[in-house]
């Protein structure tokens, strides 16, 4: 009997001497061995998973994201698993992610992915609730997937101070004028952003009026025709680029686009882009943007009041 | 015909002429837009809106630079396509040829594509003229495909089809890929009519008056092209160059149009088709009414729409609204459409000579079809390049490719049956089951589904595939039940489902929901979301349908005899026919539930198996269901593999494939 419970003990010891190993080599290794390899269809998971510092193994149509995401950067080891809508099944299923993630609109290719990996959803937009609370809602999902659960937290902690830090930064003027968040579709139609937009999220947190006060959709933008901003007089035009071809040049000869009340008081802003349906790195850079344009405005505008304003 | 339209309005004994539309048309017309500039600016101020706005004040800006020139616009473009209309059915001989049947419209969109992805340098020079070339290029196209046949009607026709829809699957591939740099193209595609300065009057306006003159010389000549081709050619005309000056006149005309606001269904088509069943028989009558009734049609329409889509988050474009409104008169005047008869038929079935051996044929391409079954089960690339055929690849990869592979060859065949089968039903080889329209209707009942029952599953979409297809199978019956369903006015009303289908598709696209992406690869045929028992469902149901359709061939044969014929030996043609079209139907609904409404194979099959000497109707059928399997398995394989790990849904790529081919050929004939 005594041998074998000694033995037992001296088992029971290199267990324990083991398992402290493991907890001492924890804080080294586990970023590798505790985070599962995840590939996503969806662009904004991809950022946000970056911003945790996770990087994906799979990403959908990588080349397209860093065109129209950008930042944060994608590595080039990230495997390009094909379309959104269409991901590539067998090239998925041989890089044999632990878990596959994707987005509500994407939902009828849970059934096949989930033969590959166990795959979850994660919901962005959804109407009827706030765009901000499913934004950390989201950003903590996600995280949770790769075990990064503080990291989200200070993600979204850093996130919030620093947009209440450029809140106060913004004058009560600038906050005063109401903004109108437009992105160019061709010469003659642009998206407006309103409610439930990533922009308009970040316009509250801001402090500042979104002046698109019409029902937007699903996405939280309005399809409309470059006539719908000239009711708007005293509405500041924010454009947030990427201007599709030749754009510029004609709105130079469009006497609508000439008139509107923000192009005759010259205050209109240029954003550079940013991805429009994205999540908080999107958020943060956005409101970087916008802040930085809005404090370099005034002195051109501000002696320029429309005359009969 | 003059009649039934002059019944069912509310003054049942004035006969209705065009003139008398068109002056009620006129009125409401003047009522609305009188109301909506009411709304936007008090009439006092409306005189110096127009000649010298006041600059300061925003109502008086929108007034004079954007609704003016969009009313101004929106009677140009309205009249322009009339016009249009008016010549290409006068030179065609059909009264369903329209601007958007010869290509010009698509080959302009995939001009404006192109170099937006490619060249945007020229889009600074000017949209206008890439999409003039682009429309230039597509007829272009169509007239050489046609050129051996002296440009007959027919044969017109049937190239401007196939052009078209070969351009649409390159342009639906682009966006497949490109969603994001070509969104603005989408909204221009759906036919915005909205303007911001009269920069787009000012270039319409003086090149539609130069056409309209060059049409009001050319009226004598044209008025021979009543004649048929025989009697033309003796009084001495050149009916090449005739045809040619003619159809080039009114793609000149559209492709200012399109150029300028884009994609407008319907007013090309139905302008003429109206005035001419009102009772305006003489070419210059038509050339007078049809313009007024177009420019009349679209200002209407669009100043509806403004007052209905002023509150909506989502745009209505009117170009893709008059198609949609445009749809139900058509599936309305159907019935009351004096078709064929009227003039003489130039055009014989394309045809080739028989083949003494149709066995030899059916073993050639059994053996290919096996070849390629292996090819797309066993090769394939993976992340590290083409992985080799064995037995761990095999394993690996059998559970995606194998479904894949079975639906393809399964939905080919389907449509290949269907092909034949209306395809000989009406003697006609235009006719393919996405004209029927089945394609288009189940297309629109998933496409609701989708777009207002957010994260719908797949049997779900299944149902409701299967419920719009029977709907519009029942429209179809319905609408085709008094005249017996004679071919033409069923392959008309199949062209109007369609017509319903293609602004519903162009709204969702003009919008930019991010959730079209799903949308466009299921609308391009993909095999993608077809799982093992549906898969192993349609191939057997192919297998199967194939052999049953055997005993069909006793109606095939004798049916493109015409219906006198056929009755002396013996065959009930309406109960025939309806059979045969309700085949069809299921036949076409089963294969779009599998891989979308882009089943070109359906036109593409039945016509090379004739092309290689299978003309009786049993050696037809078996020839043509295994040329469509064998096109669809390539297909999807070569779609899987081309831009690898992207995928090329399988129904654009055969579209791809076989368009080149068919394209070929028919330059050959």
């Amino acid at each position: 009997m005594t041998p074998l419970s000694m033995r037992g003990d001296t088992l029971r010891f290199h267990l324990l001497a083991l398992a402290l190993l493991v907890l001492l080599a924890g804080p080294y290794t586990a970023s590798a061995a505790d985070t599962p390899r995840i590939a996503t269809v969806d662009w904004t998971i991809a950022e946000t998973l970056l911003a945790l510092g996770v990087t994906p193994v799979g990403v959908a149509q990588t080349d397209a994201y860093r065109e129209w995401v950008g930042a944060p950067p994608l590595p080039d080891e990230v495997a390009d698993i094909g379309l959104r809508a269409q991901p590539n099944r067998e090239l998925l299923a041989q890089l044999s992610p632990d878990r596959i993630l994707i987005s509500p609109m994407f939902s009828t290719l849970q059934p096949s992915l989930e033969r590959i990996a166990p795959t979850s959803t994660v919901a962005l937009y959804t109407p009827g609730s706030d765009l901000w609370t499913r934004l950390e809602k989201a950003t903590r999902e996600i995280a949770a997937f790769v075990n990064r659960e503080e990291r989200a937290d200070t993600l979204l902690a850093s996130l919030d101070a620093h947009l209440a830090e450029l809140r106060d930064g913004l004058s009560d003027a600038t906050k005063a004028r109401p903004l109108l968040v437009v992105q160019f579709m061709d010469a003659r139609h642009v998206r407006v952003f309103g409610d439930h937009s990533l922009y308009n999220a970040v316009m509250q947190r801001l402090g500042l009026e979104n002046a698109w006060q019409r029902e937007t959709n699903y996405w939280g933008f309005s399809m409309v025709g470059l006539e719908a901003l000239a009711g708007l007089d005293d509405a500041r035009l924010v454009v947030v680029d990427p201007m599709p071809v030749g754009v510029e040049e004609r709105l130079e000869t469009s006497a609508l686009w000439q008139h509107l009340p923000s192009m005759r008081r010259d205050d209109v802003l240029t954003l550079p882009p940013v991805w429009s349906f994205g999540g908080a790195p999107s958020a943060r850079r956005f409101a970087d943007n916008l802040t930085q344009a809005l404090h370099e405005a005034p002195r051109t505008a501000a002696h320029r009041e429309a005359p009969d304003a | 015909m003059r009649d039934w339209i002059s019944r069912s309005l509310p003054f049942p004994h004035v006969v209705m002429t065009p003139a008398r539309l068109c002056v009620l048309l006129a009125l409401a017309c003047l009522a609305l837009s009188g109301y909506s500039l009411a709304t936007q600016l008090p009439a006092a101020q409306w005189a110096q809106a127009l000649f010298v706005p006041d600059e300061r004040n925003i109502d008086q800006v929108l007034t004079h630079y954007s609704w003016l020139p969009r009313w101004t616009i929106s009677l140009l473009a309205g009249g322009a396509l009339g016009i249009a209309g008016v010549l290409m059915q006068q030179v065609l001989r059909n009264p369903l040829a329209a601007p958007t049947t010869l290509g010009v419209a698509t080959g302009a969109q995939l001009a404006l594509l192109l170099a937006t992805l490619f060249a945007p340098g020229l889009l600074v020079l000017g949209r206008e003229w890439v999409a003039v070339a682009g429309g230039g290029l597509a007829m272009g196209l169509v007239f050489a495909l046609a050129w051996r046949r002296g440009l007959a009607p027919m044969v017109v026709v049937l190239a401007g089809l196939v052009v078209n829809l070969y351009l649409g699957a390159v342009s639906t591939t682009l966006i497949l890929f490109h969603q994001e740099e070509l969104r603005g193209l989408m909204v221009w595609g759906a036919g915005s009519l909205s303007q911001n300065s009269w920069d787009g009057v000012l270039y319409l306006l003086p090149r539609l008056l130069i056409a309209l003159a060059l049409a009001a010389l050319m009226l004598r000549p044209l008025a021979i092209l009543e004649l048929d081709d025989v009697n033309a050619r003796s009084l001495g005309v050149s009916l090449r160059h005739l045809r040619l000056l003619s159809l080039g006149l009114a793609v000149f005309i559209t492709a200012c149009v399109v150029s300028v606001v884009g994609i407008i269904g319907f007013i090309g088509l139905a302008a003429p088709a109206i005035v001419r069943l009102l009772g305006a028989r003489t070419l210059p009558q038509r050339l007078l009414w049809a313009p007024l009734l177009g420019a009349l049609l679209l200002t209407t329409t669009d100043q509806l729409l403004q007052h209905v889509s002023g509150a909506l988050p989502t745009m209505i474009p009117t170009g893709a609204t008059t198609a949609a409104l445009g749809a139900p008169l058509l599936l309305w005047l159907i019935p009351r459409l004096k078709l064929g008869g009227d003039r003489p038929q130039t055009a014989p079935m394309l045809a080739a000579p028989r083949r003494r051996h149709p066995m030899r044929l059916q073993l050639a391409l059994g053996l290919a079809l096996l070849v390629a079954l292996a090819a797309s089960l066993l090769l394939g690339q993976d992340g590290q390049g083409w992985a080799l055929p064995s037995w761990s690849v095999w394993q690996a990869t059998h559970e995606w490719r194998l479904p894949r592979t079975l639906a393809a060859a399964g939905a080919g065949t389907l449509l290949a049956l269907a092909g034949t089968l209306i395809q000989r039903v009406t003697g006609n080889p235009m006719a393919s089951p996405e004209v029927v329209g089945i394609s288009g209707g189940t297309a629109i009942g998933l496409i609701g589904v989708v777009m207002f029952v957010p994260g719908v599953g797949l049997p779900m979409l299944l149902i409701a595939g299967t419920l719009s297809a029977l709907a519009t199978l029942g429209v179809l019956l319905l609408i085709n039940r008094r005249s017996g369903f004679q071919p033409e006015r069923v392959l008309l009303t199949g062209i109007a489902i369609t017509a319903l289908f293609d602004p519903l598709r162009s709204i969702v696209l003009a919008n930019g929901d991010p959730r079209t992406q799903q949308l466009l690869a299921w609308m391009s045929g993909s095999t993608y979301y077809v799982d093992t028992v549906l898969a192993v469902a349609v191939a057997a149901s192919a297998v199967i349908l194939t052999l049953a359709m055997q005993s069909l061939s006793r109606w095939l044969d004798l049916l493109p005899m015409g219906n006198s014929s056929a009755r002396a030996l013996g065959v009930n043609v309406d109960r025939a026919r309806l059979a045969l079209l309700g085949v069809v139907a299921l036949l076409t609904a089963a294969a779009t539930l599998v891989v979308g409404p882009l089943s070109f194979v359906g036109l593409l099959a039945p016509h090379m198996a004739r092309l290689l000497g299978a003309s009786r109707a049993r050696a037809h059928l078996l020839a043509a269901a295994l040329l469509g399997a064998l096109l669809m398995v390539l297909a999807d394989w070569l779609g899987r593999q081309w831009l690898f790990p992207q995928e090329i849904p399988a129904g654009l790529m055969s579209s791809l494939l076989g368009g080149a081919y068919f394209m070929w050929t028919l330059r050959r004939l």
